[in-house]
């Protein structure tokens, strides 16, 4: 179990990574728009270069004002460190590659995001890299999954948008047996509602431009190191436990043991790649990263609520939440979600495909458009775009289907949300007449 | 590198460099429950300006196989017994806290080959809580934070970092978590023989003191500062972790000294 702090989730929230900078004094965290930074002497230079010392290069690799948020979000989760990226997207990206190269194998959950499916899918197999999608909470089906040459174990706490939550006790005890890391998307819990190392995962990787921003100004993404993870134990991960040429032949496991994951994606993917956080996206972050422990209850409140509202709906087909107990993963959820399994419910309404077309479009108050997590309640229609690159047999493996409404519950007044789902129900019942 | 010491294998940290017993050796000595990784951020840079470096784990700790030693005594000689079987022969001598008691009982029998010892957060004895020694038997892990928690200074508890996006608490915490943290502290405890070890010293000497120890508060370091007519610097800011918490003063403490005596 990862410990960061010994301040409350809400202290750090507001403080952790930043102290009132010695030259002005400022309360906010500055935005340090700069690309590089002076160099004290050529020696400082060189060291910093050949990483004998911390501290800031160029902007694509660290940033002061991108730093803070790392380490505010390392706090949070209780991991030894953490790098922002330009977005969630890339943060996965890195996560795999920093762990695996041609030849390797992932095994993921088969219920999660469909750019995530298709990344793993089709982008990484153009790379060697290849992966077996897996119903995660079977653990017959993930152990035959897993073969020599795999690397790491993938799922999202809470599959998007099937909602089925991951047991990640259960995959992290399988995958550890096996010398593997567990690789957790933890986009639809955040921190404040489940904490993946305290039960067993290694990485953990978020979209913060969700509920950890939650005002949907910024796109970023994140990758926190949990630091347990015994990488000199198995030897099965040689780009952290073999000699990286590119400084020296260093090997990260010896060097920085707890934090050598991030030390290589910062030495290689940060480097390399450059998929880096501006310093102004990551300002805005940290704004809504402030408030986060406040938003999530009122997120789980209202989803609450209005779950149990459209349950007594009778053009809605049927409803799915990980908080009810027709949800097959409702005890993961109990056990792992105790103030509540985020804000996103799903539902479906009469009329099918066009019953859900309707409904969305009779909406006001909420917005039809590819995004979840913000403080604003939004709805989407995955068959349609999100997951639309998908087979309808892909479809049914992530958990999706024709009529599925998806809605991320924001922070209004619940009875003006459901006031808005009223108008979308009333239009249902125009185009059954 | 790897090392045969006492038949069994022993990790040493060389800073990125291949170990050259020709040059001076800066050797670093980790305190209770830590290992080689606490001093990363001095060890490369000393390996990349003319110096070899020599950070062990001690026997039992994290990459080092073996039983750990119960004394300070006992990690002394198996100090001596590892410098011995890599050919060191000049010697610069760095501990921390305990890993500075370690230093000093090694000292003794290094006799000519040590040129300089440096003190990094330390005393001449440190006595340690008998609760904090119980709680670190049933799990090292609350023992250990017990330790982070009143061991770093208050930047860190707020989470700042010298290193961007690392969190030294949790990164020290993983490291202590995995070690044989109670033994440690039981041996810290136990040491008694400082006092005969310090009046046989004869090299310069060198004390570093942070601001905000409350584990080896800095009037401890500096009656063993005033005791060796040690070259003595404090760290602002800082509670007892210094290498982690203020690594690049603690590095210019530690390298302005030796360089002062180096030839």
């Amino acid at each position: 179990m990862g410990k960061s702090s010994f301040l409350g989730e809400e202290t750090i929230a507001l403080h952790s990574g930043y102290q009132p900078d010695p030259s002005y004094g400022s309360r906010a965290v500055p935005i340090y728009q700069t690309t590089s930074y002076v160099f004290e002497s050529v020696d400082e230079g060189a060291s910093l270069f050949n990483i004998e010392k911390g501290g800031h290069i160029y902007s694509r690799i660290t940033n002061p004002t991108v730093a803070v948020l790392e380490q505010r979000i390392a706090a949070l989760e209780g991991g030894t460190g953490a790098v922002c990226t330009a977005s969630g997207m890339s943060a996965l990206f890195v996560a795999f590659i920093t762990l695996c190269s041609a030849g390797d194998h992932i095994v993921s959950a088969a219920q999660i995001y469909g750019s995530t499916a298709t990344l793993l899918r089709y982008t990484l197999k153009r790379f060697d890299i290849g992966c077996t999608f897996v119903a995660i909470n079977d653990p017959d089906a993930l152990k035959e999954a897993i073969q020599e040459n795999t690397k790491l174990v993938f799922c999202e706490s809470i599959g998007n948008p099937g909602l089925e939550v991951s047991d990640l006790p259960a995959i992290s005890n399988i995958a550890h047996e096996r010398g593997l890391p567990v690789v957790v998307d933890a986009t639809f819990a955040t921190p404040s509602l489940c904490r993946p190392f305290e039960h067993g995962a290694d990485i953990i990787v978020h979209s913060i431009t969700k509920w950890m921003g939650g005002h949907g100004v910024a796109i970023g993404g994140v990758i926190v190191d949990g630091g347990a993870f015994d990488w000199g134990k198995y030897g099965k991960h040689p780009t952290l436990t073999e000699p990286y040429e590119p400084f020296h032949g260093i090997s990260f496991w010896e060097e920085y043991g707890p934090s050598a994951l991030v030390m290589r994606i910062r030495s290689e993917s940060m480097r390399d790649l450059g998929p880096s956080m501006s310093p102004h996206t990551a300002f805005l972050l940290l704004q809504g990263i402030e408030t986060l422990s406040l938003r999530m209850q009122q997120h789980v409140e209202n989803a609450k609520q209005l779950t149990r509202w459209l349950l007594e709906q009778g053009l809605v087909t049927w409803v799915n939440h990980p908080d009810l107990p027709d949800n097959p993963t409702h005890r993961v959820a109990e056990r792992l979600f105790p103030k509540g399994a985020g804000s996103i419910l799903c539902f479906g309404v009469k009329g099918g495909r066009d019953g859900g077309g309707a409904f969305m479009d009779a909406l006001v108050l909420s917005s039809n458009l590819a995004n979840v997590g913000d403080s604003r309640t939004l709805v989407l229609h995955p068959a349609s775009t999100t997951h639309s690159r998908l087979s309808d047999e892909e479809m049914k493996a992530t958990g999706t289907s024709p009529d599925l409404i998806r809605v991320s519950v924001g922070i209004e007044n619940i009875a003006d949300i459901i006031k808005d789902f009223k108008g979308g129900l009333k239009a249902v019942e125009r185009l059954l007449k | 590198m790897i090392l045969t010491v006492n038949n069994e294998k022993a990790f040493v940290a060389t800073g990125g460099q291949v170990f050259d017993n020709s040059k001076p050796t800066v050797v670093f000595v980790h305190g209770s429950g830590l290992d080689h990784r606490f001093w990363t951020l001095q060890t490369r840079w000393f390996a990349f300006h003319g110096y070899s470096v020599f950070a062990p784990d001690l026997p039992g700790h994290s990459l080092s196989a073996g039983v750990p030693l119960d004394s300070i005594e006992a990690m002394g000689k198996w100090l001596v017994a590892a410098l011995d079987s890599a050919g060191v022969d000049s010697i610069h001598l760095i501990g921390h806290s305990s890993g500075f008691l370690i230093a000093l009982e090694a000292a003794s029998r290094l006799d000519s080959r040590l040129k300089t010892l440096t003190a990094v957060a330390s005393a001449e004895s440190i006595p340690v809580n008998e609760d904090l020694i119980v709680i670190a038997e049933s799990s090292a892990s609350a023992g250990a934070d017990l330790m982070l928690k009143w061991g770093f200074g208050s930047k860190t508890q707020l989470g700042v970092s010298a290193v961007p996006g690392m969190q030294p608490i949790a990164i020290s915490r993983q490291i202590m978590s995995d070690n044989p943290l109670a033994i440690d502290l039981r041996a810290c405890r136990d040491y008694a023989a400082s006092n005969a070890m310090l009046n046989k010293l004869n090299c310069p000497t060198n004390v570093i003191l942070a601001s905000e120890d409350k584990m080896t508060p800095c009037k401890f370091g500096l009656e063993l500062a005033t005791r060796l007519g040690a070259n003595v610097s404090q760290i602002d800011d800082s509670g007892h972790f210094l290498p982690i918490e203020s690594p690049k003063k603690t590095l210019d403490a530690i390298k302005s000294f030796i360089g002062k005596h180096t030839d």
